[in-house]
């Protein structure tokens, strides 16, 4: 965040415009190549032995069995990994991380949790195998609600981290006098709030490819949006140098920031592949993607906030607990960011904030689109509106009034830039005629008279990059070929969001080429820079600031160069679509093929520069307009009809930003109304690890989704003032569900997913 | 033990040994090589390896390949009606945004094209019925029904 | 997955005795939507499968006035969910199909695959029972037909003996005075298991309801018959309040469990809303 730096304004030539996406003709003929497609000579299955106890002492593991099964060719346990304790989060020097991972250990934290690893001729045969591998478990007591791990005398799931099954100290933020808001406040209101635990469920199951050649070299493939962060850890594991671990990744089918952490089966395939001199793959099952994987982190929130009668908010005091599971992964980074944004959102001056994060015996959650703020933020938007009931307002009114604007600190510590949220807020109040909608009937049809309507809104707001907690950087190599083509060599994961064609589009623009011109290389560790990953909606705010700072380098090399052809100064000539011509007389021109490739005694050239770029952070906005549907006597609750408005600052690619927010909705309105992945309370099993009990909203069940963008509050710090949208819809959208029920049905819901259920209960304790 | 068996994939003949239990989508990336088909569950239950068996839209995961027998399998690495052209579906998919991260575009292309082959003029509620047992997660599905929308104006205008 | 060998019959006969003879671990195959999920999640142990596809004459539909309607074993849910014969005649069981899980699946399950994995929430099942369908079963001593509500006795248990095969179904002919509903509740609206099923096959005549069979499903062991709730509605008109309090006692008729997908309760209070909307939807046949 910069204020001083006025945002360049331009006609732009390709930003802006939808262009088409390389990566998806690919994607469309079946071409494009996902780890899973990856079949190399010789090449053996993994496949791993699962506990099944939630927790337990491993007495004695016997794979002799399994190890005479004929195709088998090795097999794994802890016996025989190297003990090394690591870190499973990617971001491993943050400041809060704990190690507490073993590859395999002697001990069992979770069901589901890997004991032995098989490599056999096919993965039939090491399936079958793995019934051979004979477990003695001792049995310890399990626990699997964070109320009880933190209980005096709770079984202790790690040895290590702060103790009392903390996963660290916990996140206290004091701002203003607590004390002084409370007894100015006219009235509070207090309430305790619960998310589920929903799942990432991306379609691709984690899968990688472990290959060792004759120097001991290793070279893997695998599905993960931090492939630097899994280079360093393996790395640092296998006691390699950087040198000898080479990560590939081209196409990923989806992570939303779960294919963040180095994965237990990831160690596994690269010591099988070692042991066996061949290599391996290992992939997930559909079931272990919800077992071994990472979903979002369940959340107990304890919410007291005071108003004054003119709806200024005036104390906020907040106590959040994050379930971790069994491990820390990215629990330290969620509960600090999950807390910390709740400094915002709505003004308040006073506030102190406690957040903790806990262990428990069941899988372990990690990052997720949305990264504790999904929690928090549901919370206050709630809260937001029951102020606005007990006041008689209009909630869009209270919330108009409460809104964080230009100059208010952020949860950065920075001051915000722009009326982002306001003006979404104010847009979608207009485009929807609120006032006019809240007014209307909310059982419209007489023949349905069990049909209740209502509208709700949901605000939020959400950093792109993980500023302050990583200081990050964000690299670009772009090179000019001697026929005026652009190669751009960015260690930006390819998620499938459009990441590439966006930063593409930044390049063509800034050097002045055809966007056709510019091509990507991406996804190999040994050819591009250092990438800290894709994640916190920063890949086009902080690799494209990086791509831009390159092109703008790449762009003054070939003027000169042009300039020396055409005997001119370089003041004196400009670059645009592909052509350098001459300022004042703009006939007079060459290609950049011309500039960059051989003339009379000029041989070609390739021209090289690199970006860096070390940004804080900038905020986007939303608001989201919901309307509901109720069936009185089933408890469903249809969504019927979305409005996004969002602020995203410049926008490079509309529609990869709509695809952006429509993806989110339909994940949101998943985690409000049906997905949670559900964990048995006394043995810890998973009792939905399919795509069948665990919900996802799916074509029948979308709403219609009119999304708008706005260009509200550009920030500096992006390029062009662009900043992130990835992870803002699935934020607001949860908070407008809750709100557009209360509306149908006056029932106030502080917990999600939201069941037919609840609704009908409530409706009885109601009394209707 | 294994199996000799003999079909079609996209019009061209094709003879392999496979296991009774190898399932079509393994035998279609395995012993064929097309790995365009996708694996999202192998259950029956995402339809990314949806496949057109004499023109039927199925999972090849909870199809055997020794079932195949004597039939026509269509995936999307036929679909382009030529090496240089794309099936208005493919077209329309890359410029209404339809795929993100991809994984599910193969199964819901063959699916939307068994949908625009019986029904060239579905309704709104048609592509949803169609597109009910393939999951995207990446869409929010908004765009991939904007895409057959116009892809389905795109064939009508060049139908003969 | 773990291994197993394929087996194709040629013949019943042939199907019957690889289906005695291979051992304990063998199972037949039909459309497969269900044993291969089954193997793949390690649900059941298999060794063998015996697939029924290559057997002639079991593909048949028929249907006449006086036997109603036949279909083979092989048929598939897709092909009678897209019958016009079976979406005038037979809405309740058109329902189901169409609510199956989805158009892949569907292309490839059976309806006699469906009523012979016995699942308690099985879609099929509550129209067949509510139209009193028989099954018709080959065994290489003697073939026998029984009542479908005969067919189970448990969740994933039925009557049939070691080497029997369910050749298929007859659904009785449905009149001009029938009405007949089937009415799902899942979480979603398409790739659902169901929470509760509900099917209603009713007679009409002259403004009295002649005769109603409800059958109800995932609310039991198996798919169950509501007696009482339709005893309450035989002789009446079928007005509203009838209805509400033969829904309620529907509601006591059903044994629900709980599970993931719903409570106890909750199953119970879908039975009751479930079975007054049926009953009015099959009414709709008359308005």
């Amino acid at each position: 965040m910069n204020m001083t730096t006025p945002i360049e304004q331009r006609e732009f030539k390709i930003v802006g415009k939808s262009v088409k996406r390389d990566d998806v003709l690919e994607k469309v003929t079946g071409e494009a190549q996902y780890t899973g497609d990856i079949k190399l000579p010789g090449m053996l299955h993994g496949k791993i032995k699962r506990a099944a106890i939630a927790h337990a002492r491993i007495k004695s593991i016997d794979v002799s069995k399994a190890l005479a099964y004929p195709g088998v060719k090795a097999v794994l346990t802890h016996e025989t990994v190297p003990r090394v304790l690591h870190y499973g989060s990617p971001h491993p020097r943050s400041a809060s991380c704990t190690k507490d991972q073993y590859i395999l250990d002697h001990k069992v934290r979770f069901w589901g949790e890997g004991v032995a690893a098989v490599a056999a001729i096919s993965e039939e045969i090491a399936d079958e195998a793995l019934d051979l591998i004979e477990v003695e478990y001792e049995a310890l007591p399990g626990v699997f609600e964070p109320e009880d791990a933190v209980q005096l005398g709770a079984p202790l799931i790690h040895e290590v981290g702060p103790g009392g099954n903390l996963v660290l100290d916990p996140v206290r933020v004091n701002r203003g006098d607590i004390d002084k808001g409370f007894a100015e406040a006219d009235f509070v209101l207090e309430g305790t709030f619960a998310g589920g635990r929903p799942h990432p469920a991306y379609m691709e199951p984690n899968v990688c490819v472990a290959d060792w050649d004759g120097s001991n070299k290793l070279t893997f493939w695998t599905s993960t949006q931090t492939s630097f962060m899994v280079r360093g850890i393996l790395a640092e594991v296998l006691g390699l140098p950087l040198t000898k671990v080479r990560v590939l990744v081209d196409h990923m089918g989806g992570g939303f920031g779960a294919k963040q952490d180095l994965f237990q089966h990831e160690f596994l395939c690269a010591l099988l592949a070692k042991e066996t001199r061949r290599p391996v793959k290992m992939e997930f099952t559909r079931h272990e993607t919800f077992v071994a994987g990472r979903s979002r982190h369940p959340c107990k929130i304890w919410l007291k906030q005071g108003f004054k009668n003119d709806g200024t908010l005036v104390a906020r005091d907040m106590k959040l607990v994050y379930d971790s599971g069994a491990y820390g992964s990215h629990g330290p980074g969620v509960t600090i960011v999950g807390t910390t944004a709740a400094t915002s959102l709505y003004r308040c001056e006073n506030v102190r904030l406690e957040g903790r994060c806990v262990y428990t015996n069941t899988p372990i959650n990690g990052a997720f689109r949305g990264y504790g703020v999904v929690q928090s933020y549901y919370a206050l938007d709630i809260q937001m509106d029951e102020a606005a009931e007990r006041l008689g307002m209009d909630p869009a009114e209270l919330k108009l009034k409460n809104v964080v604007r230009a100059g208010d600190i952020a949860p950065s510590g920075h001051p915000i830039i722009g009326h982002g949220l306001e003006i979404c807020l104010k847009h979608g109040i207009d485009v929807l005629d609120w006032t006019t909608l809240r007014g209307r009937d909310r059982t419209p049809d007489p023949k349905r008279p069990h049909i209740r309507k209502g509208w709700g809104i949901g605000c939020e707001m959400h950093g792109s990059s993980a500023y302050p907690g990583i200081k990050e950087q964000g690299n670009a190599t772009v090179k000019v070929n001697e026929d005026g083509t652009v190669t751009l060599l960015t260690g930006a994961a390819g998620l499938g969001t459009g990441a590439h064609t966006a930063l593409a589009q930044i390049v063509a623009e800034e050097l002045g080429v055809r966007f056709e011109d510019v091509g990507v290389i991406h996804g190999d560790t040994d050819v591009v820079p250092w990438d800290i990953g894709a994640f916190a909606s920063h890949t086009t705010y902080l690799v494209g600031t990086a791509a831009k700072m390159a092109a703008e380098k790449v762009r003054a090399a070939v003027l000169a160069r042009a300039a020396m052809k055409l005997q001119v100064s370089a003041e004196e000539i400009d670059l645009s679509e592909g052509k350098v011509f001459l300022i004042a007389e703009p006939d007079r021109s060459m290609t950049v093929s011309e500039a960059m490739g051989p003339s009379r005694g000029i041989p070609a050239a390739n021209i090289v520069a690199n970006g860096t770029y070390e940004p804080t952070k900038s905020y986007s906005f939303a608001a989201h307009f919901t309307e509901v549907d109720i069936d009185t006597e089933t408890g469903i609750v249809e969504v019927k009809r979305v409005v996004p408005v969002h602020d995203v600052g410049r926008v490079i690619h509309p529609i990869a930003a709509q695809g952006q927010i429509e993806g989110g909705i339909q994940q949101g309105i998943g985690h409000t109304l049906t997905e949670d992945y559900v964990i048995d309370k006394k043995t810890g099993r998973s009792l939905n690890a399919g795509l069948v009990d665990y919900k996802m909203p799916l074509s029948m069940d979308m709403p219609d989704i009119e999304t708008i963008i706005l260009e509200a509050a550009p920030d500096p710090g992006g390029p062009w003032g662009a900043k992130g949208v990835g992870e803002d819809p699935i934020i607001a959208i949860g908070p407008s569900i809750a709100n557009a029920i209360h509306d149908a049905i006056g029932v106030r819901f502080h917990h999600y997913p939201i069941t037919p259920e609840d609704i009908l209960k409530a409706l009885r304790e109601k009394g209707a | 033990m294994k199996r000799m068996v003999e079909f079609t994939v996209n019009g061209e003949a094709r003879e392999m040994a496979v296991n009774g239990c190898c399932s079509l989508l393994d035998a279609l990336r395995d012993e064929v090589g097309l790995t365009g088909t996708k694996k999202g569950c192998d259950v029956g239950d995402c339809g990314a390896c949806t496949v057109l068996v004499d023109g039927e839209p199925v999972n090849a995961c909870l199809m055997l390949a020794v079932e195949a027998e004597g039939r026509a399998v269509e995936t999307v690495e036929g679909l382009q009606p030529g090496v240089d052209r794309l099936h208005p579906l493919q077209d329309a998919f890359m410029r209404h945004g339809a795929s993100q991260c991809g994984f599910c575009t193969p199964g819901i292309l063959m699916m939307a094209k068994k949908l625009l082959d019986d029904n060239p003029h579905p309704s709104d509620e048609d592509i949803r019925f169609g597109l009910s047992g393939n999951i995207c997660r990446c869409t929010g599905y908004t765009k991939i029904f904007d895409a057959i929308k116009s892809a389905a104006r795109e064939m009508e205008a060049t139908r003969p | 997955m773990r291994r197993f060998d394929y087996h194709r019959a040629e013949t019943l006969e042939h199907a019957s005795r690889l289906l005695t003879e291979l051992g304990d671990d063998t199972f037949l195959f039909n459309g497969g939507t269900d044993l291969l999920v089954e193997i793949r999640e390690r649900l059941r142990r298999v060794r063998n499968v015996v697939d029924i596809k290559q057997i002639p004459g079991l593909s048949d539909i028929t249907y006449n006035e006086t036997r109603g309607l036949t279909f083979g074993a092989l048929v598939t849910v897709g092909r009678l969910e897209n019958l016009s014969l079976v979406r005038q005649r037979y809405p309740n069981l058109r329902s189901a199909l169409a609510s199956l899980g989805s158009i892949q699946v569907r292309n490839r399950a059976t309806v006699v695959g469906n009523i012979c994995r016995a699942s308690p929430s099985a879609d099929t099942i509550p129209p067949l029972v509510a139209d009193g369908a028989f099954v018709h079963i080959y065994s290489r001593t003697n073939m026998r037909v029984v009542p479908i509500c005969e067919f189970f006795t448990g969740p994933g248990r039925t009557v049939l003996a070691k080497g029997e095969i369910v050749t298929g179904i007859t659904v009785p002919p449905a009149g001009d005075n029938t009405g007949k509903a089937y009415l799902k509740h899942g979480r979603r609206k398409a790739m659902e298991l169901s929470t509760v099923g509900v099917a209603v096959s009713l007679a009409m005549d002259d403004g009295v309801c002649s005769d109603i069979r409800i059958a109800l499903g995932a609310v039991g062991a198996t798919v169950l018959r509501a007696p009482q709730a339709e005893a309450m509605l035989r002789g009446t008109r079928l007005d509203a309040e009838a209805v509400r309090s033969a829904a309620d006692k529907a509601m006591e008729e059903c044994t629900p469990i709980s599970n993931v997908r719903a409570s106890a309760d909750y199953r119970r209070d879908m039975v009751g809303v479930l079975t007054g909307r049926a009953i009015k939807q099959a009414l709709e046949t008359f308005a």
